[in-house]
């Protein structure tokens, strides 16, 4: 037996037995194993192939850098590829599965690339498969990513839910070891409220796998005993399984719970994820730090692992990682694993100490060479020994496992999210978190801390320091004593020469230290171009345990210190995210908010087929019995407004209640047409420009009482217009009196348009509504038959005779049914947006298809509705631009096809007839299009370089998009009822 | 020739089939408050929230400076409009139409509002008696607090639909449940 279970010992439940499977076989495990422990318990060290090289690995590290142990846990639509075995929560029935091998972890075919490793280097794809380009992506490509890779994601829809939520604290500690529990007690007793996250699912960080006392007692139960004091407090937050991933603006911290990752049948009532955006007044960042690799021959093979993980794993997990094990260090932390496995019964053939010296005490019986290093290992599928070297004699020494520590790097990264730099201190020979002001500070190892002792010190200190700047000032809290503490120092090792085999910088992406000499050697040596042309530090895990030693390597390489070299670029997400996590609950039906009117009712009780525009669901068009296409609706439609009557819903439209003594002056200054000599009972027309002379919205404007009106807008600019005047009136015209609310969603408005429209709406409106009582752009308030008070506006968009009738929202089902049956008779029917917009283009009125942000008034027609003797109004100046009164300016026309069953299309471009298409013989465009049932053929409006002057004239309308070419003659944009009659019936 | 209409709530199509008893997290629809935006015109705007703040049966809620919603689930609009109409300085009109009023209540309704809202519900922070404009489940909302473990929601119409959907999805792992009062 190589490695097992110890028979007693470790955080982990031996009452609860946990049976799980790996590449289909059946093993056991223990409640509070992860799936790594759980493996090495069963001597199932080789856990995975290698990115490139396919070579057999096992586990590297016993937490969240693991580079090399990635496996897909789960089948089918909750397969979850590269989940790190290191930090999969064991549950019982779990299946996990190893991944990038071909047929099998064993049996690798991919292993060949191992073999052709000398012609793979750094940079190989790119000098070897340039010719032909097109080979790259039809070939190359998918050849290489074949070759190479991780897990593969499942095709399959997500199953599970997902959820967002916010969280706030004066003080967010991230990481929950011996710093992190220090702090989050110090100021957790003193009331504030306090968010404490780790990654784990048990809190405690280092000290559940340290052999030191605390307090006393077991460094695990000190721990235990923290937590437990926390729990109680109301004013803490524990959040367990919970990654800090991001560090954003304003002190906001991204955060994942993974809620139930561990659970065997995940509830369908609870999310699987949790992204938390955590909002805190202080931070405290407690990550710890993370072991280094040592850079030796052979670095890599299964067995080989950082002391800390060893320790890890026998005094958390009881498992012992071999059954004689060697140690290769440049400081304590190889002492101090010796001495653990050793009292646990495991046999250390040897401790390799690549210092000529040192002070750490060897643990009785245990073989020491000084000044030696590890120059190559044997074995395959798990070492079975290891070439030692020293002053030039190699000795082979057998051993089935090699805990190596290369000194240790704070974890910084969340405090170099932000864009400032680590700081490399030659002292501490690490790079340090950099100063990013008070807010956020690291504490204990993070900060640089080494000893246990210095941990729990500087964790308390820092959690009193936050107190006081939140302003509560306590007395500090005594820190426990600690007992068999080892000093964790370490001389700088970056690489370890006489190498046999490769020695692996980066695990996870196959980079050795020849890689790295070769980007130096072909100039990428910038530490960002070393990482791009070797991918070091790439992919899943970031390069967390390899971009320190890269610095440092290169470094060596170039002779300058580590500070020169710096790292690269540290970005969200600390470690891999899921997209589900991310999307939260806005998916399916709730992946963005929907937006009804109060007669979305009405409208699906008459057969509509919605359309989505913007948030809103407005009735396109409403198909009755043998309608097979949109356009026979419409068609129908149309037809029936002209001849009799039609009732559409204009709810959507923008509404905005506008009151003050400044009322008048305010709209005369915002419309560029006149509004103030408005008289109350009146509606107008008016149109908006922005300051530079652009039409920005158009719509009406009623008065109601003497400073009372109500605005509407188009639907699209409902919230753009209420922001602009709040703006115009708090920052242009503070001096006049007026004040703005949205009223949209109070109404249920309705069009109801044809030549019927009186006789329908004066049998539901009790009121006097003949021409002269009410006559056209009457605006006032009206009782209907039953005493609703409604709003009543004789206004049109159609050209036909036309009201719009606004009752309150909640009755508007029922009105809009009380019209419908009194217009049967007269043959009424509901008409949607589409036939809007083809009464209003044969009517030729303008949208935004046309008020397109680049067009003027004059452009399309409204030159009348700029009141140039008002003193004043938005836009004004700037209207007067040579740019914007120039002759060719592209104008408002309409075109109608010269052979009348041609159809034009909206987008298509206008050339003069015989030109060729080009840019410069572009002559403008087609902004609607339309077929009119009325005239029987399509029509359009365009813009057209000084159109006015062209009408006539015939050009061609290009569709090069759609392959069509329509001879179009050029016509006033007014197709129907020129001379205005219809609307004064 | 007189007609008879029938109101409808916006809310009326998503809470339907069998009622149920309230469990402790409950979301209860208001069925037809009334809902009033009252602005103050410059240099009126402490006498218009002195006065809001006097009425009887009236609940202010503030939306934003100079701005705010008053809000009675026991007059009639006729009677608080006829309140409001009296407060100088001020201009009224009603929205009751306009926005749906929804309570939130039960031991878990923080953490269920912590997935709908970015602003901090702690009571030290956002105590009994305040209201705030805010984001709620991509909606504009007034939020005010009305008791310890119980919120008013107040979101437009249009929305409403939506919103309460969301909130109901939020509530799903609280077992929230509801229906209609008043």
């Amino acid at each position: 037996m190589t490695s097992y279970r110890l028979g007693s010992g470790g955080a982990i439940n031996r009452g609860q037995s946990l049976t799980f499977t790996f590449d289909g076989r059946s093993y056991k495990g223990f409640d509070g194993d992860t799936l790594a422990s759980a493996l090495l318990a069963n001597d199932q060290m080789l856990m995975a192939r290698s990115f490139k090289y396919h070579r057999p690995r096992g586990v590297v590290t016993a937490g969240s850098a693991e580079p090399n142990a990635l496996m897909t846990i789960g089948s089918g639509a909750r397969a979850e590829p590269n989940a790190r075995a290191t930090v999969v929560e064991l549950y019982n029935g779990l299946t996990a599965a190893s991944q990038n091998r071909w047929p099998s972890l064993k049996h690798d075919f991919g292993a060949v690339n191992d073999l052709f490793s000398p012609f793979l280097g750094a940079g190989f794809y790119y000098k070897t498969f340039m010719w032909p380009g097109v080979l790259w992506e039809k070939l190359y490509e998918p050849l290489i990513r074949r070759a190479a890779g991780l897990g593969k994601a499942t095709m399959q829809a997500d199953p599970d839910r997902y959820e967002k939520s916010w969280a706030h604290c004066d003080l967010l500690v991230i990481g929950a070891g011996p710093s992190g529990l220090m702090a989050a007690l110090t100021a957790g007793r003193a009331g504030v409220r306090v968010i404490l996250a780790d990654e784990g699912f048990r809190f405690g960080g280092s000290l559940l796998s340290e052999s030191a006392a605390v307090g006393g007692q077991p460094a695990a139960e000190f721990a235990a005993e923290v937590v437990e004091e926390l729990a109680t407090l109301p004013n803490v937050t524990l959040m367990p399984r919970t990654t800090v991933f991001g560090w954003y603006d304003d002190m906001v911290f991204g955060a994942v719970e993974r809620v139930q990752k561990h659970v065997a049948s995940p509830s369908p009532d609870l999310p699987m994820e949790r992204l938390w955006r955590i909002v805190a007044k202080r931070a405290i960042l407690a990550t710890g730090a993370e072991e280094r690799p040592l850079v030796f021959g052979g670095n890599d093979k299964p067995g080989v692992m950082t002391a800390g993980a060893a320790r890890t794993y026998l005094n958390r997990y009881g498992v012992a990682v071999g059954g004689k094990v060697a140690v290769f260090t440049n400081g304590g932390s190889g002492y101090r694993t010796a001495a653990d496995l050793l009292a646990q019964g495991v046999d250390v053939t040897a401790i390799i100490d690549a210092r000529p010296q040192s002070a750490d005490p060897v643990p009785e019986g245990i073989r020491i060479i000084r000044n030696g290093s590890v120059i190559a290992t044997k074995g395959r599928y798990r070492i079975d020994g290891l070439i030692a070297e020293r002053s030039g004699f190699e000795e082979v020494i057998g051993c089935d496992a090699l805990a190596m520590s290369g000194g240790w790097s704070p974890i910084v990264h969340l405090m170099c999210q932000r864009g400032a730099k680590p700081v490399w201190s030659d002292e501490k020979q690490a790079f340090l978190a950099p100063d990013v002001g008070g807010a956020f500070v690291a504490a204990g190892a993070a900060a640089g801390q080494a000893s246990l002792g210095e941990c729990l010190t500087d964790g308390a200190a820092k959690g009193h320091a936050a107190l006081e700047a939140l302003g509560r000032l306590v007395g500090t809290l005594g820190t426990p004593e600690v007992e068999g503490e080892y000093d964790p120092s370490f001389a700088p090792l970056w690489y370890v020469p006489g190498a046999r085999d490769k020695a692996f910088v980066d695990f996870q992406n196959d980079v050795h230290v020849g890689d790295l000499g070769l980007a130096q050697r072909e100039g990428f040596r910038h530490i960002e171009h070393t990482k791009r042309y070797t991918t070091a530090g790439m992919a899943t895990d970031q390069g967390k345990l390899a971009n320190v030693n890269t610095a440092g390597i290169v470094a060596g390489m170039r002779g300058v210190s580590p500070a020169e070299i710096g790292t690269t670029t540290f970005r969200p997400f600390y470690t891999p995210v899921s997209f589900g996590a991310l999307a939260g609950t806005a998916r399916a039906e709730h992946a963005a908010p929907v937006r009804t009117s109060p007669l979305h009712g009405w409208a699906r009780k008459n057969g509509a087929t919605f359309v989505e525009s913007g948030p809103w669901y407005r009735s396109a068009w409403f198909p009755t019995d043998g309608e097979k296409t949109w356009r026979e609706s419409v068609d129908r439609e149309v037809l029936n407004v002209r001849v009799n009557a039609g009732l559409c819903d204009v709810s959507t439209l923008g509404k905005i209640e506008i009151f003050g003594r400044g009322a008048a002056e305010f709209l005369d200054r915002i419309y560029s047409n006149s509004f103030l000599k408005l008289p109350v009972g009146r509606a107008r027309y008016g149109l908006m420009l922005r300051e530079d002379g652009i039409v920005f919205d158009d719509g009406t404007a009623s008065r109601l009482s003497e400073n009372h009106y109500v605005m509407t807008t188009t639907t699209a600019y409902a919230a753009e217009v209420l922001a602009h005047l709040e703006f115009s009136a708090q920052t242009f015209w503070p001096e006049l009196d007026v004040r703005f609310v949205s009223s949209t969603d109070q109404w249920a408005q309705m069009s109801l348009a044809g030549p019927k429209a009186r006789i329908i709406m004066s049998r539901v409106v009790q009121d006097d509504i003949s021409d002269a009582a009410f006559p056209f752009l009457a605006a006032r308030e009206v009782v209907l038959r039953g005493g609703l008070k409604a709003r009543l506006f004789r206004i049109s968009f159609s050209g036909e005779l036309a009201y719009e009738l606004a009752v309150p929202a909640g009755y508007g089902e029922a009105v809009a049914d009380a019209i419908m049956d009194a217009g049967r008779e007269e043959g009424i029917c509901a008409y949607g947006v589409e036939a809007l917009n083809v009464l209003r283009v044969e009517k030729g009125h303008v949208t935004h298809s046309e008020l397109d942000g680049r067009t003027t008034a004059d452009d399309v027609g409204l030159g009348r509705m700029m009141a140039m003797q008002k003193p004043d109004f938005i836009g004004k100046r700037l209207s007067m631009r040579f740019g914007l009164t120039a002759a060719d300016r592209l104008q408002l026309v309409g075109l109608k096809p010269v052979e009348a069953d041609k159809e034009i299309k909206a987008g298509a471009h206008l050339l003069k007839d015989g030109a060729k298409p080009s840019t410069a013989n572009d002559q403008g465009f087609v902004s609607s299009a339309c077929f009119s049932p009325t005239l029987g053929h399509f029509i359009a409006l365009g813009m057209l370089k000084s159109g006015r002057e062209r009408i006539g004239e015939r050009v061609m309308v290009w569709d090069g998009l759609r392959g069509s070419e329509v001879l179009s003659e050029v016509c006033p944009p007014v197709f129907v009822d020129p001379e205005n009659s219809k609307l004064h019936l | 020739m007189s007609i008879n209409l029938l109101h409808r709530h916006a809310l009326e199509d998503h809470i339907s089939g069998f009622e149920t008893d309230p469990n402790p997290n409950h979301l209860c629809v208001i069925r037809r408050p009334v809902i009033f935006s009252v602005l103050a015109h410059e240099g009126q705007e402490t006498a218009v929230a002195e006065a809001l703040w006097n009425a009887e049966d009236v609940a202010p809620r503030f939306c934003s400076p100079s701005e705010w919603f008053a809000v009675s689930r026991t007059l009639g609009a006729e009677t608080v409009a006829g309140t409001l109409s009296e407060i100088a300085g001020a201009s009224v009109v009603d929205q009751s139409d306009g926005r749906v009023l929804m309570e939130i209540s039960g031991p878990s309704v923080r953490t269920i509002l912590a997935k709908c809202v970015a602003i901090d519900l702690h009571p030290e922070v956002f105590e009994e008696g305040h209201s705030a404009s805010m984001l709620c489940c991509h909606a504009e909302a007034n939020v005010a607090r009305t008791g310890a473990d119980r919120f008013e929601i107040i979101v437009p119409r249009s929305l409403a639909g939506s919103v309460f959907e969301l909130l109901m999805e939020m509530g799903r792992e609280h077992a929230l449940t509801r229906g209609f009062a008043g």
